[in-house]
């Protein structure tokens, strides 16, 4: 769907034109029907990526296809592809009614009234649909954006930063409606720092952190990244082996974080001796602590390994 | 492509409508205009009315001219400079569309504006007693088609420069000023100053005013019918002259736009 190989973004600035890096070599691919999420630090190279994969922004090297094609300013492919921009750039001299139907209306095809108004009727901007968008709230504006994007079914969405701005009724909702698009089978892309909301909505994820992408893979891979603990529960008989760590005793029952390594050791221990054994996990992580161990370099990375964490070939890229 | 074109003519007549710079610019002159109207109003003498007719109908004029080019740079670096093309760029509408829009919506704005100053001219001259002119007609014609011309001019220096920068050199530093400067340089080297900088001076100043456009590309020819208001059978033909001319040089002035658009990032 979204193939980006070795992509280089470099920016002149200042007086004498000092290059700046904003992507480095970023290499990520977005399959049919992912919920694909892209975190990173501020400045990571997140929003610049999107741009590259719409076309926004040409790549100083390296290449992106979007649905097998190269990117153009205003292409065909753009029928089944929506867009919602971190910044409210819009047309600010448009009213929220007229800038909702401007927005759809540049997909070639007319858009009933009854679609514009349910739409606006759904955000709860109604009220507020004779509005300037010059005079709109940054939520509101936010609101529109998210309208213009949904009114066409789209099969491939871009969102940079989407819930930012909006109060959490509409979150939840907007959240609702986006596992219903990806449901559906829609490709979605999405910018965000809340990871907590990656972690509710995507199936795939990769790290930016300085233009480079960390580590793609999986939701599900990334929690249990370089997970060397599992979390045991059991019926204390005697002795309580010395590799256990945190050990907490709440009557018989003994909860404590075994050491990857020696789980073999214990599972003969707990044989041998008879003991009960309630409860052997792989202690799961938030996707918070995968990103903070990534980027701060806590999480070792075998140095020629590939980017997917999945196949266990995890890798800086 | 209709619909597209629909959609952004309608939103960039929109823009014009609520630009309150245009709007502004718009007032001002009209009022000095309705302050010039008066005088006439209390003079009986009928040359003294088309006098005033005729001032204010070339004032008009000349005041769209200005208002041409200011839609065709506005509305170009307004959306550059507000970043709200992403929004447009990310839909199925190339920027071929999108620029063709925004000529043809000024275009439009233009037409109207002109009609309703020919309209203006009329009423006036049968307010005053004073016969109503082809002359009129002419005028108002060729000040659309130099407008058009106009248009397509500024939307590209305001695709590739600054705004300010763009009225900058589309007020100063145009065909006028670089004939003046051949002018005297041409006249400094028949005086005798034949030095090799100088030579070279002229040809550059030759070289842009014959690159940089002009305004009223037949503007002797048709200088008797601005003040007189009269056309002549033959005087017709420098209309359709002007309208290839201004035709030629938007199309020369989108393509280049168009390029630069397409190589500069939307972000």
């Amino acid at each position: 769907m979204i193939v980006a190989e070795d992509v280089g973004v470099h920016f002149r600035t200042g007086l004498f034109g000092h290059r700046v890096r904003a992507l480095d070599g970023l290499t990520l691919e977005v399959r049919d029907g992912d919920f694909f999420a892209l975190v990173g630090q501020n400045g990571a190279g997140k929003s610049t990526a999107m741009y590259c994969f719409l076309g926004l922004l040409r790549p100083t090297s390296g290449k992106v296809q979007l649905m097998g094609q190269s990117p153009e300013l205003g292409a065909r492919l753009y029928k089944n592809v929506a867009y919602l921009p971190e910044e409210p750039h819009y047309h600010l001299y448009l009213t929220v009614e007229e800038a909702t139907r401007y927005y759809s209306s540049l997909y070639g095809k007319r858009v009933s009234d009854k679609a514009i108004n349910d739409s606006l009727e759904r955000l709860g901007l109604a009220q507020f649909k004779k509005l300037p968008l010059s005079k709109c709230s940054k939520g509101m504006k936010q609101k529109v954006g998210i309208a213009q994007c949904l009114i066409h079914e789209p099969q491939v969405l871009f969102l940079d930063e989407p819930t930012r701005g909006l109060d959490p009724l509409i979150v939840r909702e907007f959240r609702e409606t986006l596992r219903e698009i990806h449901k559906r089978g829609a490709t979605i892309v999405m910018n965000s720092h809340v990871l907590s909301e990656v972690e509710m909505l995507a199936n795939r994820v990769a790290i930016i952190d300085r233009g480079k992408v960390v580590v793609q893979d999986e939701l599900h891979n990334l929690l249990t990244l370089n997970q060397e603990l599992y979390r045991i529960v059991f019926e204390e008989n005697g002795v309580v082996p010395d590799y256990l760590t945190a050990v907490e005793r709440s009557g018989h029952l003994v909860r404590a974080l075994l050491p990857k390594a020696r789980l073999c050791d214990f599972l003969e221990q707990v044989r041998t001796s008879g003991m009960s054994l309630h409860e052997c996990s792989l202690k799961k992580t938030s996707l918070e602590e995968s990103f903070f161990n990534l980027v701060k370099g806590e999480t070792t990375l075998p140095e020629n390994g590939a980017r997917e964490v999945g196949d266990r070939e995890i890798g800086v890229s | 492509m209709t619909e597209l074109l629909k959609a952004n003519i309608w939103a960039d007549v929109t823009f014009y409508r609520r630009s309150k710079l245009l709007l502004a610019f718009m007032l001002v002159f009209l009022l000095l205009t309705a302050l010039q109207s008066l005088p006439p109003l209390f003079m009986d003498s009928g040359v003294q009315s088309f006098n005033a007719l005729q001032q204010i109908v070339a004032d008009l004029n000349f005041f769209l001219l200005i208002l041409a080019g200011g839609m065709g740079l506005l509305v170009i670096s307004s959306h550059l400079r507000n970043r709200s093309l992403k929004m447009v760029f990310t839909k199925p509408c190339p920027p071929e569309v999108w620029l063709l829009s925004a000529y043809l919506s000024a275009a439009a704005m233009s037409l109207f504006l002109n009609l309703v100053v020919l309209g203006s001219g009329v009423l006036l001259s049968v307010l005053w007693r004073v016969p109503v002119r082809m002359g009129l007609v002419f005028v108002s014609a060729e000040t659309f088609v130099v407008s058009l011309g106009l248009i397509g001019y500024l939307m590209l220096l305001a695709t590739v420069m600054h705004p300010a920068l763009a009225a900058i050199v589309a007020v100063i530093f145009n065909a006028d000023l670089f004939y003046q400067f051949d002018v005297w340089t041409k006249a400094a080297i028949r005086s005798g100053n034949s030095s090799m900088a100088l030579r070279m001076v002229e040809r550059l100043f030759q070289g842009l005013y014959i690159l940089l456009p002009m305004v009223y590309p037949f503007d002797k020819q048709t200088e008797n019918i601005h003040t007189s208001l009269r056309v002549m059978r033959g005087e017709w033909k420098y209309l359709l002259f002007s309208l290839g001319y201004t035709l030629a040089l938007s199309a020369f002035c989108y393509c280049v736009s168009l390029f630069a658009l397409k190589r500069k990032n939307h972000i």
